[in-house]
């Protein structure tokens, strides 16, 4: 006989078992609440966050002052390595010692589009770094033996790095190639020649005030509460130039051109076949297919002690060859490339092999299971670059400034998930008919010319 | 290495500056340096790591114009002449180009200094 508490405890229970189902949610489904972020504007400035649980911050001022938008070449470099010096209220020195007196870490670098002035805090110490990176941004001193002491040796390193590196080169090579100026700009100084005859303190005093205007820069957060960054965002940032009048060069609509770049190198073989991409998610081009594409094309295993299953990773000429695809997704354009590195033998037989791959993939020639396997791996690969802190800063800060729209790691997995075989396909297909950017860098006695791997170029 | 002076002490007082004026332009003339076109900047002791420093940090038209001067002096010391009366430096001329530098580059070790000696206390926990 069931005593009355008990049944009551059983009807407890039904209660629960019934209202579970609606919390549940599938395993594949992101958990939506915590991708997402707030956006805000304050006195004409953006800023975005999300309360992601934990001790600590990442606060991102992202400025649309990459190498793209700069009206002299090295000008973006110049003023990433001119962020966190002397500002008009605290020396280098202070900045430094106060910093890691609270246990951050300062960050300033650039990448095609974006200038990004970066900072990792314990969540309490908000209010301190908001303040920094405001001060940074309107009231750095630009002073020439900073620059001659401190800015100039960085950039000869960095070129330097550069010309050492064949991959770095041919992918700058094929930028260059399918987009000339503007997103084709080369992300290092590239000769030597130009920067030192373009930069003076003045001039990138000059950028700055372009680069740092109100209607030019996101302030994004991870981990902070969206009232506090939007209060102090509004206390600290009172002082950033307005701007507004000086249009950047490399706005206008990006246009893609193709062709071939060979450039010989003696110490390594790269190679790289890129092709019209996607934009991001945020723009107008948004071809979900690529990313699938990309990562079926692929090269690179994810699987520890196995080649995986992307058609280049099991079709490259040897083990010691690194074939990675890459969707590079900018603002209103983006570049499908594939990067072959390694011997000059195996890096010209693994090229003719991703052209095979991809007549193949326009052929339709691949197996139900390859594609979802793709497609799985590219909604995955997109997911996980949302969780990525410092990525999805980018990107948010990126859609805030061009388009006015954060970017929502969650829409995007959704549009993977709408992609069929046939668009697949047929964007394959589109890929062979546009011309290539084709650039080899190495031994160019063995490395192939477009033409010979049947490309048009 | 910039020299101990009380200048600002004085300049800072009417009475006292006006008093000094008369005597330190006799000085300045006495000390025979403008007779040569130099500055009194051009005199500081150039052999410590501050003034290379500072040295360093001119733009290149000072520096250039520093050695001309230091050129020229010596060789009235050697041939024991004075510049003709138009070419010995003037008054507005003799400008601390080098000592604002100096004084500079004072300020960011003193700062190094200051927070190497700094005493750390925990933060009081969050209210």
């Amino acid at each position: 006989m069931l005593s009355r508490s008990s049944a009551c405890r059983g009807a407890q229970r039904a209660v629960c078992q019934a209202v579970r189902p609606v919390q549940r949610r599938g395993l594949a489904a992101p958990a939506s609440g915590s991708f997402h972020y707030q956006s805000g504007e304050s006195k004409g400035i953006k800023y975005a966050s999300r309360d992601f649980a934990g001790p600590t911050t990442t606060l991102a001022l992202v400025s649309k002052a990459g190498s793209r938008y700069q009206p002299l070449p090295g000008l973006s470099e110049a003023l990433a390595n001119y962020a966190f010096r002397s500002t008009a209220r605290r020396s280098t020195l202070r900045i430094i010692r106060e910093s890691e007196l609270l246990g951050a870490e300062l960050k300033a670098f650039h990448t095609r589009e974006n200038l990004i002035l970066e900072a990792k805090f314990l969540r309490d110490d908000l209010p301190y770094f908001v303040e920094l990176l405001g001060e940074v941004a309107s009231s750095t001193k630009f002073e020439h033996h900073v620059y001659l002491e401190e800015v100039l040796p960085l950039i000869h390193f960095a070129h330097q790095r550069f010309l050492a590196n064949p991959t770095d080169m041919a992918i700058n090579s094929a930028h260059a190639l399918a987009f000339h100026k503007g997103l084709g700009n080369p992300t290092a100084s590239s000769s030597s020649i130009p920067y030192t005859k373009y930069l003076n303190p003045p001039v990138i005093e000059g950028f700055s005030k372009t680069a740092f205007a109100k209607s030019n820069f996101a302030v994004v957060a991870n981990g902070a509460d969206h009232g506090e960054l939007s209060k102090w965002v509004s206390e600290f940032f009172n002082d950033v130039p307005a701007g507004g009048v000086e249009q950047l060069p490399g706005s206008e609509q990006t246009k893609y051109h193709g062709g071939e770049e060979r450039i010989a190198h003696a110490s390594g073989n790269a190679m790289v076949l890129a092709f019209p991409g996607s934009s991001s998610f945020t723009g107008k081009f948004y071809k979900p297919e690529i990313a699938v594409l990309a990562s079926l094309l692929g090269g690179r295993s994810s699987i520890k002690w196995s080649s995986g299953f992307t058609i280049l990773g099991q079709s490259k000429a040897s083990p010691s060859t690194s074939v990675n695809t890459t969707s590079a997704i900018y603002s209103d354009a983006g570049l499908l490339y594939t990067t072959i590195t390694g011997s000059a033998e195996n890096v010209a037989a693994t090229a003719k092999a991703a052209v095979e791959a991809i007549k193949k993939i326009a052929a339709g020639e691949i197996s139900k299971e390859q594609f979802t396997k793709a497609k799985a791996a590219a909604k995955f690969k997109e997911l996980e670059y949302g969780q990525n802190i410092e990525a999805g800063l980018e990107l948010t800060g990126a859609g805030l400034v061009h388009g006015s729209k954060p970017y929502q790691i969650d829409e995007v997995a959704k549009a993977i998930d709408g992609v069929t075989e046939e668009k697949l396909k047929s964007a394959a297909k589109s890929l062979l008919e546009s011309k290539a950017s084709v650039s080899a860098v190495g031994d160019l006695w063995v490395l192939p010319y477009a033409e010979d791997l049947g490309l048009k170029a | 290495m910039s020299a101990p002076s009380l200048a600002a002490t004085v300049s800072r007082r009417p009475w006292l500056k006006k008093l000094f004026t008369p005597l330190a332009n006799w000085y300045v003339n006495a000390a025979g340096y403008r007779q040569l076109g130099l500055r009194a900047d051009d005199l500081l002791p150039e052999e410590n790591d501050v003034v290379q420093l500072a040295l360093k940090r001119l733009p290149p038209k000072e520096a250039y114009d520093r050695v001309f001067r230091m050129r020229r002096a010596f060789q009235c010391s050697m041939s024991h002449t004075l510049l003709p009366k138009e070419e010995w430096t003037k008054d507005e001329e003799d400008t601390p180009y080098l000592s604002q530098i100096i004084q500079q580059i004072e300020a960011e070790m003193k700062e190094r200094e200051d927070l190497e000696a700094m005493v750390v206390t925990r933060r009081k926990a969050a209210q």
